[in-house]
């Protein structure tokens, strides 16, 4: 299932960015080539020979709306810089300000760099300045605009995939930490003792699993970090579980019931004290929710178990069971 | 309510100091070397961590493309009318489609519906409820199954958006009973 599901998410990326990038070519979206009329004023007065000089750009509202066909409203006014040169006139809107849509696209695209938009500029008379204090008409074209979502994809592949690294290499502390005390606690056989007191809990949930198996001592570790909250400790525990259940498992790449039951748990996310990013985004309002959440997240529990019950008796799952072959105590077929 | 809510807090707060200073000392009262069981353990955590990372990097950037390709404001038009009719709002079906995909995308999503509905409005105590109550799906099978090297899922994937899918329309009806 996740192959049909991974290859979707790629493919249909491609198919939907290439038909918003079709539809913005085919209304011209960007105005490609096509002077954006604008007035500039000279703040400190109009200096012809200046390589480079302030100019403030002065947008109407309604002409803006009408030329890129949206129903933004822009700023009246925009910072920037005049740069005269042989080749002609650029103008350079200042760097970090906001945008309106579809310039800030235009923006983002822009092989400009500096994050600056930068357009030449056209139609402007430079002898009816006069001290630059009168606006001035002129019109701006920009750079060629296309294939916005194309290049969004493309781009969004590479972060993600730094991201990822990036997030897995960023457990690699709290994996050691926590994966060193759970060394001690096998060695000193706390793992067993919780094995023996969590079993008439767990047992029903993972029936596959040998009674005095290490597994369910990781599992109750796992199940407690979760409920308490403190997801830092539950991957950990979480991921010794998956260890300890992979050495039941007599294929080694095929997910076995009790490691799908595992994952159900914990995808469910049983947790009593609301999530800390939660906390910060909500502030207080949170209590209110607290018993929302607890309600939510019990009843989802109980349909997730139900799910990895149910969804592993239907026959083509069930054909896919690592251990359904060779059930415990027998020698297989 | 209130109580139980703050005993569970207090609780919470001794679990890791529990964990981290009652293992080793109970090794200790037992005769374990806790020192050299601890480093053997540890050595695993980078192991552990390098081996996510190509479980991690398939699924993130698959998710990464799908959000920057738009195709989710087609998703989003295209269920509203069917989610309508079990009473789902069209406001809160960004997060729900979220949610399992993305930890972060969908933490974003809350600050821009409170920016946008305003903290008190329903929407934005579905979409919290809905945050608090459900985990990211994807990367929970990516870490998980990854860690061991399990690359077929079986029916993990199916049961995890099942239980996803029924906290989204719980979150909801819950959310409006209590305060609707």
């Amino acid at each position: 299932m996740l192959n049909y599901i991974w290859a979707g998410l790629v493919v249909t990326s491609f198919v939907f960015a290439l038909g918003y990038d079709l539809h913005d070519l085919a209304t011209d979206a960007y105005r490609n080539g096509t002077p954006l009329p604008v007035e500039v004023v000279f703040p400190e007065g109009y200096d012809a020979d200046a390589s480079e000089q302030p100019v403030r750009v002065l947008v109407d509202g309604a002409g803006y709306r009408t030329f890129y066909g949206t129903d933004i409203e822009p700023a009246t006014t925009y910072d920037g810089a005049l740069l005269s040169s042989e080749a002609g006139r650029q103008l350079r809107l200042a760097g970090a300000g906001a945008l309106p849509e579809p310039l800030a696209t235009i923006r983002g695209v822009s092989q400009s760099g500096e994050g600056e938009l930068q357009g030449t500029l056209t139609g402007f008379d430079a002898g009816s300045v006069g001290d630059g204090a009168v606006p001035v008409p002129a019109a701006l074209v920009f750079e060629r605009v296309r294939f916005v979502r194309m290049n969004a994809i493309s781009a969004a592949a590479i972060d993600f995939a730094e991201t990822a690294a990036e997030i897995s290499l960023g457990l690699i502390g709290v994996l050691a930490l926590f994966l060193g005390l759970l060394k001690i606690a096998e060695a000193a056989g706390i793992i067993y003792a919780l094995v023996r007191f969590v079993r008439p809990i767990l047992r029903p949930l993972f029936p596959e699993v040998p009674e005095d198996h290490p597994a369910l001592g990781m599992i109750a570790l796992n199940l407690t970090a979760n409920v308490f909250g403190l997801g830092n400790a539950a991957t950990p525990f979480g991921i010794r579980a998956m260890e300890e259940l992979q050495t039941l498992n007599p294929s080694k790449e095929t997910a076995t019931n009790p490691m799908v039951m595992l994952l159900a748990i914990n995808t469910a996310s049983v947790q009593l004290v609301p999530p800390v990013l939660l906390l910060a985004l909500m502030g207080l309002q949170i209590n209110q929710l607290i018993f929302a959440i607890i309600i939510t997240t019990g009843l989802s529990l109980v349909i997730a178990v139900t799910a990895a019950k149910l969804y592993g008796r239907l026959p083509g799952v069930r054909a896919s069971d690592p251990g359904h072959a060779t059930p415990a105590g027998t020698t297989g077929d | 309510m209130e109580a139980i809510r703050s005993l569970i807090s207090l609780l919470a707060y001794f679990v890791i100091p529990v964990i981290v200073v009652g293992f080793p000392l109970y090794g200790l009262i037992r005769r374990v070397p806790v020192y050299e069981k601890f480093v053997e353990g540890a050595t695993e955590g980078f192991r552990v961590a390098v081996r996510i990372i190509p479980y991690l990097v398939a699924i993130l950037f698959a998710i990464g493309m799908f959000r920057a390709s738009g195709a989710m404001d087609f998703l989003v038009a295209g269920l509203d009318p069917l989610l309508a009719l079990v009473g789902f709002p069209g406001e809160v079906l960004p997060m729900a489609i979220m949610r399992p995909l993305t930890g972060s995308g969908s933490a974003g999503l809350v600050v821009d519906m409170i920016n946008e509905y305003g903290q008190d409005s329903l929407f934005v105590k579905m979409a919290a409820t809905m945050f608090g109550s459900t985990e990211t799906t994807f990367y929970v099978i990516a870490v998980y199954f990854g860690a061991v090297n399990i690359r077929r899922t079986r029916h993990a994937v199916a049961v995890g958006l099942t239980a996803d899918l029924a906290a989204m329309l719980i979150a909801v009806w819950i959310v409006r009973f209590l305060f609707a």
